[in-house]
């Protein structure tokens, strides 16, 4: 009897903070009154403009980049930001012995649009992605989900992303559980609570701790895969270094991954060489869309 | 006159050829450089001079050692030759020449007239090529993409061989891989159902045989070829439905030597036929089925399943026995039929994984883990570290130190640092892992249970001829205690050697419980707690035969009939290790991190070192471990500093002759700063 008792209050327990802690969005509809958002993306389409293949090596296992939802969920004075993607999340390269954050292979940029409004933002996505966004919905702030610590992070955005430094965001404590990157993001970092409104992007990268000079830790697309490129876009800097991305509505439905095909298809294919010699240029890239939840 | 047309035509033709030729301007555009210069400061309160904490533990390379400094530089060319071919080329200096060391040049001097080596003399070029910082060609590959059907990319050369896995061919180890070599070829069937590699692998003529080596004939006088010496490995992988991930792995690994009773061999002019036969030394194969089933209905769920084989063949007609020779000390069985008969070892082992991701979106994820490695399985050319195949936290793991488990006895702990992540062999184990974790905003936990019983447990096991068992077999391994110098006889007392899975007489089985967590507190900048608690209990039974001679300190008086009688745990092993780990870490700039941690360990360990002749000693262990740890980044450089105080007292049971209680008062740090372009 005491047992039946004990094992009722443990189950009512969790049932408790279950319901707490699932309230909020929808899957895929608007905020929440909180602030809280919940995105889909359909399982397969990570393959970027349909193309993109993986690294070679085994350890990018299938599925470690096929994105599957973004929840924004508002907790206290934090926020936090989880990345759900299709395949186990590991640490093959022992994240912990370089002052890691327990995963090695996944990065994740979460673009925030905080006002929809032209002429207000970046347009440009984060160093090394070679996308770019809609003047109306370039991004205010963005929050990089990435194996590496904080200072080694915070070194690349000094050296890489300096000009807009202020809008990027590394969080308090980021983490992997299963198959979701966490990340805790103060209220301070982030200028407000999440509201309503608001746009979201996740760009899903892969992380790379020997960057080129305009590579933000990004992993680069190559013609063809090596053991540790993607293969599938072309040699040079005018094709989207983005595996998997989020497309309106965000529900997850199959006509989404073609969308985000036929998005990441339209750079400019005929110019060649690098943004750092400059015969590539920004217009030359991909243009992304914003998720603005509900609408 | 026929010297002034011999000009003209010359001219002619340079004037034609530069006009014909395209030009010469290098293609920097399809040619990658990158460079990183890396030093390291190693020191520590003893007299050791290197920078490596722990090198080669039999032959101690004179690198090894607790104080100096060194730098490395390594330049990565990467070039696009067409859009079908790519080559890469690793060079890299020589680490060990410490920043004292001027004019050190490789040049080992000799005495005159006696011709013997000047090791150390006034000349300051003594220390040979490991103190001349020499750039050395690491690696170099080729890579095309060659119109064969089917195939996507052959490559020749250096490979870190990560396309197979820890218990086939293993990734080679981080300062090991550009070291490997062979000619890969990647492909798919089926528009990417079926998607295969293959590759034929030049063995390293170090570490993949008996003796770890393929026939080298100094170390072992009955081989010493190599050339011929091959790896075979092929690895299908499909994904029949979006659900199903499925790979088969197999490797055939084969050794030669010359045959010793070829004529030719043997100056037989009569019968010489100028070929020479060959015959195997060492083979073996190892092949593994992996299926991953991930149902898209349950996204929550995972499962893992993995079977292996594993087949070691030694020909003792070309292989010293190193069991025997050699202390135990042996990556290999050499196992013998009931007749005494040489004979293979085959050994098989499974795995299955079950995770739960947050089924309940509460934040709670579960994982469960069976494993049963048999007690003849050897991944000899497997992962040697720097890989986990097992759920477990494992013996080793401390707050501080990281650990891993591989199936294999070829591990290797050596050339490392204090700091560095040790693995153990889990040859034999048996058992199974529960796992619960939490995660929920600035909290994450996790929780784990493990039990483990051991298919080498064995009475009255051949440990003289068959098995090794590393001589060092009792009592839990401190990693922490190792060291640069004398390390390989292990005198003082460091444990169990992380590679020892067989015992002459065994009956073991274990229980590990580990708590861990880390919070991130609601104030300050990423101001986080980080905690682990770990209790091993580990049990031995060792000599279960009553029979047979007794050892003296095995009889005691009985209290009955007061006749001498047999203590039935006189050798009995009971070990519970209790570990408990405290650390913070504060983010005081962007750029700049710091971190500050101790740990206690207290191991009290009952009938630990000894054998059943002299008798075993009890042991009762404290261990102090503090650390401060920064981290700096900035413009691209980074820089790290680690500093480590070490307190342990062994007592060690004192009635038994030749005992003596041990201490240790170590202070030791490191420091790194790296910059690549």
């Amino acid at each position: 009897m005491k047992a039946n008792i004990l094992s009722s209050t443990v189950l009512l327990a969790i049932l408790s903070v279950a319901g707490c802690k699932s309230g909020g969005a929808a899957e895929g509809g608007a905020a929440a009154d909180d602030g809280s958002v919940s995105l889909l993306d359909p399982a397969g389409d990570d393959n970027g403009p349909g193309t993109y293949v993986y690294p070679t090596d085994q350890v990018y296992k299938k599925g470690a980049f096929d994105l599957r939802s973004l929840e924004v969920v508002p907790v206290g004075n934090d926020i936090e930001f989880r990345v759900k993607v299709e395949g186990r999340i590991e640490d093959p390269w022992d994240s912990k012995a370089w002052g890691g954050n327990g995963f090695s292979v996944q990065m994740a940029f979460i673009h925030i649009d905080m006002d929809h409004a032209p002429g207000s933002g970046v347009q440009v996505g984060l160093t090394g992605t070679n996308v770019r966004f809609a003047p109306e919905e370039a991004w205010d702030k963005v929050v990089i989900i990435s194996p590496q610590g904080p200072t080694r992070v915070n070194s690349e955005v000094d050296q890489k992303a300096a000009d807009y430094k202020a809008n990027v965001i590394v969080p308090k404590i980021t983490r992997a559980s299963g198959k979701t990157l966490i990340a805790v993001v103060g209220k301070e970092q982030l200028g407000s609570m999440p509201a309503k409104g608001w746009g979201y992007q996740v760009l899903m990268q892969s992380n790379e701790g020997f960057p080129t000079k305009t590579d933000l830790l990004t992993r680069k697309v190559n013609e063809f895969e090596g053991q540790h490129r993607f293969g599938g876009g072309t040699d040079f800097d005018n094709d989207p270094q983005v595996i998997d991305i989020l497309m309106p509505p965000a529900k997850g439905t199959a006509a989404e991954a073609d969308a985000q095909h036929a998005a990441l298809s339209k750079y400019n294919k005929e110019s060649t060489g690098t943004i750092e010699d400059g015969t590539i240029k920004p217009e030359d890239w991909a243009v992304v869309p914003m998720v603005y939840p509900g609408q | 006159m026929r010297r002034a047309q011999r000009s003209w035509i010359r001219w002619l033709v340079i004037l034609g050829a530069s006009g014909m030729a395209p030009e010469a301007l290098a293609d920097t555009a399809n040619f990658e450089l990158s460079g990183k210069i890396y030093t390291k400061w190693l020191y520590k309160n003893d007299d050791t001079r290197g920078c490596l904490s722990l090198s080669n533990p039999f032959w101690q390379d004179n690198i090894g050692g607790g104080n100096g400094v060194c730098s490395e530089f390594q330049l990565d060319i990467k070039g696009r030759v067409s859009k079908y071919v790519v080559t890469g080329v690793r060079v890299k200096s020589r680490f060990g020449a410490l920043w004292q060391d001027w004019w050190e040049n490789g040049d080992i001097r000799w005495d005159f007239p006696n011709d013997t080596k000047f090791w150390e003399n006034t000349s300051g070029e003594s220390l040979g090529q490991n103190h001349a910082a020499y750039m050395k060609l690491r690696g170099a590959y080729i890579r095309a993409a060659l119109p064969i059907p089917t195939v996507r990319w052959v490559h020749f050369g250096a490979s870190d061989f990560g396309m197979f896995n820890e218990w086939t061919i293993g990734k080679s180890r981080y300062i090991d891989r550009d070291n490997g070599n062979g000619v890969f070829f990647e492909g798919d069937i089926g528009d990417g159902l079926l998607k295969y590699h293959t590759a034929a692998v030049a063995l390293p003529k170090l570490y993949v045989g008996p003796r770890w080596n393929t026939g080298l004939k100094d170390a072992d006088p009955l081989a010493g070829f190599w050339g011929a010496d091959w790896a075979y490995a092929a690895k299908l992988s499909s994904s029949p439905t979006s659900d199903l991930n499925v790979a088969l792995v197999g490797v055939y690994i084969n050794d030669w030597e010359a045959d010793k009773n070829d004529p030719d061999k043997l100056g037989d002019t009569d019968n010489a036929d100028h070929a020479i036969d060959l015959e195997p030394r060492f083979q073996a194969v190892n092949s593994t089925l992996e299926a991953q089933y991930s149902p898209s209905a349950l996204e929550w769920l995972s499962i893992n399943g993995l079977f292996a084989m594993a087949y070691n063949r030694v020909n003792h007609d070309y292989a010293t026995n190193a069991v025997a020779n050699d202390q135990g000390f042996s990556p290999i069985v050499y196992l013998l039929d009931a007749d005494g008969n040489p004979k293979g070892a085959t050994g098989a082992a499974g795995t299955l994984r079950v995770e739960l991701y947050d089924p309940l979106e509460i934040g709670l994820s579960a994982k469960f883990e069976y494993f049963n490695i048999g007690q003849h399985f050897n991944a000899i050319f497997g992962a040697r570290r720097e890989s986990d195949v097992l759920l477990t936290d494992g013996f080793l793991a401390t707050g501080f130190i990281s650990g891993g488990q591989l199936p294999t006895l070829n591990l290797a702990n050596e050339f490392v640092d204090f700091d560095e992540p040790w693995f153990e062999s889990i040859i034999g184990w048996h058992g199974g892992t529960g796992v619960l974790e939490y995660v929920w905003g600035g909290l994450k936990a996790n929780a784990e249970y493990s039990f483990i019983t051991y298919n080498t447990n064995m009475q009255g096991r051949d440990v003289d001829n068959q098995y090794p068992d590393f001589l060092y077999t009792d009592g839990f391994t401190d990693v922490q205690a190792f060291t640069a110098d004398k390390d390989y006889a292990n005198i003082y007392d460091r444990g169990r050697d992380a590679r020892s899975v067989y015992a002459e007489y065994k009956d073991r089985r274990s229980h590990i419980a580990v708590l861990n967590g880390d919070y991130l507190l609601p104030f300050g900048t990423n101001f986080v707690v980080k905690t682990k608690l770990k209790w091993i209990h580990d049990t031995d039974k060792r000599n279960n035969v009553v029979d047979g001679s007794e050892a003296p300190y095995c009889l005691r008086e009985s209290f009955t009939t007061g006749e001498e009688v047999r203590r039935a745990d006189c050798d009995d092993y009971k070990g519970d290790l209790y570990l408990a780990f405290l650390g913070a870490s504060y983010q005081l700039t962007d750029e700049l991190k710091a971190g500050l941690g101790y740990e206690f360990q207290y191991w009290d360990e009952i009938n630990r070192s000894g054998n059943q002749d002299a008798g075993f000693r009890d042991y009762k262990t404290k261990k102090h471990t503090a650390r401060l740890t920064t981290s700096y980044n900035f413009g691209g450089l980074t820089f790290s500093y680690l500093l480590e105080y070490l307190h342990k007292d062994q007592d060690r049971d004192a009635e038994l002759p030749g005992t003596f209680d041990q201490h240790w008062r170590v202070w030791r740090s490191k420091a790194t700063v790296e910059a690549g372009w």
